[in-house]
């Protein structure tokens, strides 16, 4: 009976999390439910979402990316900077400049045989200096009238862009996890690193990709920000490290890997902007926002990690 | 005299296996005792029993002649036995002097806080009883195999001022990681402290057990099958008494027919790996088993992962099909057409919390897929049905997952996952049967065989004797990180079973 419960609870759990603070918060505040608030807050937090997506794929493995939110900002200011000259191109060159840093450091963790958390926590440092190095700790910002980034910030069918890209992405990365043999080696991975390892995977690749992916949403995340904002500035994206991450767990992908995917995330992600929003209209201080998502990863962890399969705590 | 230690019908079971069975052991004040016998004969659960480390089933243990039951290891401590482990139980990044009282009542504290200099005294009291002549603020990890064999030793003899009377002092194979002299210097001390202390000492290595023992016990299939006075040893007895129930019924003995390959499989010269292998060589036909036999850490196992491309360094020359094979990751190995079933099926075989599909499909699923990486579940579907039904897999579905099936049945889904692809050239097992009842050997055995008919070059590191007399074309023994026997032609003309445990201890 528990187990049944439990099992539940897994699988479903972050979509019943998700409808009663969905009702929660509508009870509160019901203009929250109209299709303009609705697609406002879709469109505001498209850049949270699609780092989402992407930080799903290094946890799945059981690894952890740090380096999302600095890379994200990283990315904004350099697409800020480059496009004046690149125009349209700058978004794309970001966005596939950050996959290959993102697979650089995929492939350390493996060659070096350092955590990832510690490699991703010096890429963090590494990021935001350079974005602050660049900017001068000014803000850089970016003339209308260019195509990429006047897209993004448009409406299709009464729809923001920037969600609609939200989507697609997301949509891909479900196509891949569950169709290839990548997904498939990316689950497996998760599940237990060194007997896929003896399987004859190359595990150095498939954490090579997870992190570029990682990295390559992180750099979207950017884009679509000034896309919205006109500017970039080098923390522009420094406070959606613990929100993303709260995204991915709460939706149940679990830290400890194997469990999960981009689609939950992405559900996860939603419950994100309601806690966000269910701390604003409540009346409280918005700095009790990070105190809120740190009370929430630190539940979602504590229900969902496989701890037979950790052993020891550290 | 009475007895300073005894076991009386001591039996122990683990699941379905019956590890010891009804077994006795005393011993007198004084004297060494060597334990011998092949792998899997109960060595070290006895020696577990005796440290508290494991509770028997039935039986009684007495010290002295006084009923006792020994809970933990700190409650057989009290009763002044102590065991030697192999170099492992020494945290490496502590000192010498923290190790030796890491587990003991903590006297160097005045009110939590260390003494280091009462601390440094003490350690230095008891590294002097060994003889080893370093600073007790060395760290661990500094120190050589043989320094650190010593200070476990001290950490033991440290009972001699905890405990009154008698001592029990157990040495679970302590010479598998040291050289001659450092072995002599153990065994200078092993006879320094007989004189408050009872011994027992296992050893793989029939050498050593003659000139350390004062009486030899054999143990085969959980059971002592004999005790011998030092004076009254046969040597080919006790080969004879430990090959046990391993022995082939050499009348009901179906000879395998080999058909090999004209090309060779697998040639390895001078395969040297430092500290494991020395010196390897052989060759493997494509139809052959080729089985390899060897005590624990005889390095069997490492010559299968340099193939694999596991190891970090290695030398000498390995050609496959004709060609040096220059690999240094499984993904290559697997690429060329070898596979490797592990050991270790829980943590390196099997993808734990995975279903059984998916750990079929694992290495070879892209090779049933619609090309560019897409694989197709509905195709995979079908195919590992028939393995499935083919291995004669217990599995409610394909879908279940694989840490719900019996030890047999998961050992069948992480063989099948090297016979899903189709490129597969040469397949290397390491102890496939280790932990499977007699119902899914056979079943494996034949399974394997079969693959052999077909072709596939067939490199077996086996369990047991009766393994390799049943299944290999050839046998090469290992002793020590070298070859010490090559028998051909096993099936045609089997070699008893005394001289393999010959060549093996």
């Amino acid at each position: 009976m528990k187990d049944t419960v439990l099992r539940l609870m897994r699988r479903h759990g972050a979509l019943i999390v998700l409808i009663v603070i969905l009702a929660a918060v509508s009870t509160a505040a019901p203009g929250i439910l109209r299709w303009r608030a609705i697609n406002s807050l879709l469109k505001d937090n498209a850049p949270m979402l699609v780092m989402i997506v992407g930080a799903t794929l290094p946890i799945l493995l059981g690894c952890l990316d740090l380096s999302i939110a600095a890379m994200a900002s990283l990315a904004a200011v350099v697409a800020a900077m480059l496009a004046p000259s690149l125009g349209s191109a700058s978004a794309f060159v970001v966005v596939a400049g950050a996959s290959v840093i993102g697979g650089v450091q995929g492939w350390l963790i493996g060659r070096l045989q350092v955590p990832s958390f510690v490699i991703s926590l010096g890429a963090l440092g590494i990021f935001k200096g350079v974005a602050l190095y660049l900017t001068g700790a000014a803000m850089v910002g970016i003339q209308p009238g260019i195509g990429v980034y006047d897209l993004l910030g448009g409406k299709t069918a009464g729809m923001s862009n920037s969600f609609i890209l939200v989507m697609i992405v997301a949509g891909l990365f479900a196509v891949m996890l569950k169709f290839t043999n990548l997904g498939r080696n990316i689950y497996a991975f998760g599940a237990n690193e060194i007997a896929v390892y003896i399987s004859g995977v190359r595990r150095d690749w498939v954490r090579s990709f997870a992190f570029a992916a990682s990295a390559g949403c992180a750099a979207l995340g950017g884009v679509l920000m000034i896309s919205q904002t006109m500017f970039a500035s080098a923390t522009v994206a420094g406070s959606l490290l613990l929100p993303a991450l709260v995204g991915v767990i709460v939706g149940g992908t679990a830290i400890s890997g194997g469990v999960g995917g981009v689609l939950s995330s992405l559900i996860g992600g939603l419950i994100a902007i309601l806690i966000r929003v269910g701390v604003t209209i409540s009346g409280l201080p918005p700095e009790s926002q990070d105190v809120a998502f740190g009370i929430t990863i630190l539940i979602a962890v504590a229900l969902t990690t496989d701890r037979a399969k950790i052993g020891l705590v550290k | 005299m009475t007895a300073a230690f005894s076991l009386e019908g001591i039996s122990k079971r683990f699941g379905e296996v019956t590890a010891l069975d009804n077994v006795s052991l005393s011993l007198v004040e004084g004297e060494v005792l060597g334990l011998i016998g092949q792998n899997g004969s109960g060595k070290s659960t006895i020696m577990k029993v005796m440290a508290g480390l494991h509770q028997p089933d039935s039986g009684i243990i007495k010290v002295g002649g006084r009923v006792v039951q020994l809970r933990s290891p700190l409650v057989a401590a009290a009763a002044g036995i102590g065991l030697v482990h192999q170099e492992q139980s020494l945290i490496r990044s502590l000192t010498v002097a923290e190790n030796l009282f890491l587990d003991k009542p903590a006297t160097s504290t005045r009110a939590g806080v260390y003494r280091w200099n009462d601390l440094r005294d003490r350690a230095k009291h008891q590294l002097d009883k060994v003889e080893l002549d370093i600073d007790p603020f060395t760290p661990v990890a500094e120190l050589s195999f043989g320094q650190r064999q010593m200070v476990e030793l001290a950490k033991v003899l440290s009972l001699e001022e905890l405990v009154q009377g008698h001592l029990v002092i157990l040495f679970d194979e302590p010479t598998a990681v040291l050289n001659p002299p450092e072995i002599d210097a153990l065994f200078s001390q092993i006879r320094r402290i007989k004189h408050r202390s009872s011994v027992v000492f296992v050893s793989h290595r029939m050498d050593e057990i003659l000139t350390i023992s004062d009486r030899v016990y054999v143990m085969s299939d959980g059971r002592n099958v004999a005790t011998r006075d030092k004076d009254h040893v046969n040597v080919d007895e006790l080969y004879e008494l430990m090959v046990g129930k391993q022995r082939v019924n050499r009348k009901d003995r179906k000879p395998r027919e080999a058909h090999l390959g004209a090309e060779a499989a697998l040639t390895l010269k001078n395969v040297t790996v430092p500290g494991e292998i020395e010196d390897i060589s052989l060759t493997l036909a494509p139809g052959e088993i080729l089985g390899l036999i060897g005590v624990q850490g005889s390095g069997a196992e490492t010559i299968l992962r340099t193939v694999f491309g596991m190891a970090d360094e290695w030398s000498g020359s390995i050609d496959y099909f004709g060609a040096p094979l220059t690999i240094d990751s499984p993904a290559e190995a697997v690429h060329k057409g070898i596979g490797y079933l592990p050991a270790e099926r829980k943590t390196e075989g099997m993808i734990r919390n995975t279903s059984v599909s998916e750990n079929v499909a694992i290495t070879y699923g892209w090779q049933h897929g619609r090309g560019g990486g897409v694989i197709s579940r509905a195709r995979e579907r079908g195919l590992i049905e028939g393995w499935v039904q083919k291995l004669a897999i217990k599995t409610p579905s394909i879908g279940h997952r694989i840490d719900n099936l019996s030890g047999g049945n998961q050992q069948k889904v992480v063989l099948s996952k090297w016979l899903f692809g189709k490129t597969l050239k040469f397949l290397m097992l390491d102890h496939p049967t280790r932990g499977l009842d007699p119902g899914a050997r056979s079943d494996l055995f034949a399974v394997i065989r079969e693959l052999a008919d077909q072709g596939l070059a067939i490199l077996l590191v086996a369990d047991t004797l009766d393994e390799v007399l049943n299944m290999a074309d050839s046998i090469i023994v290992m002793k020590d990180g070298r070859v010490s026997a090559r028998i051909e032609g096993v099936q045609a003309a089997p070699p008893s079973e005394e001289d393999l445990v010959k060549a093996m201890v």
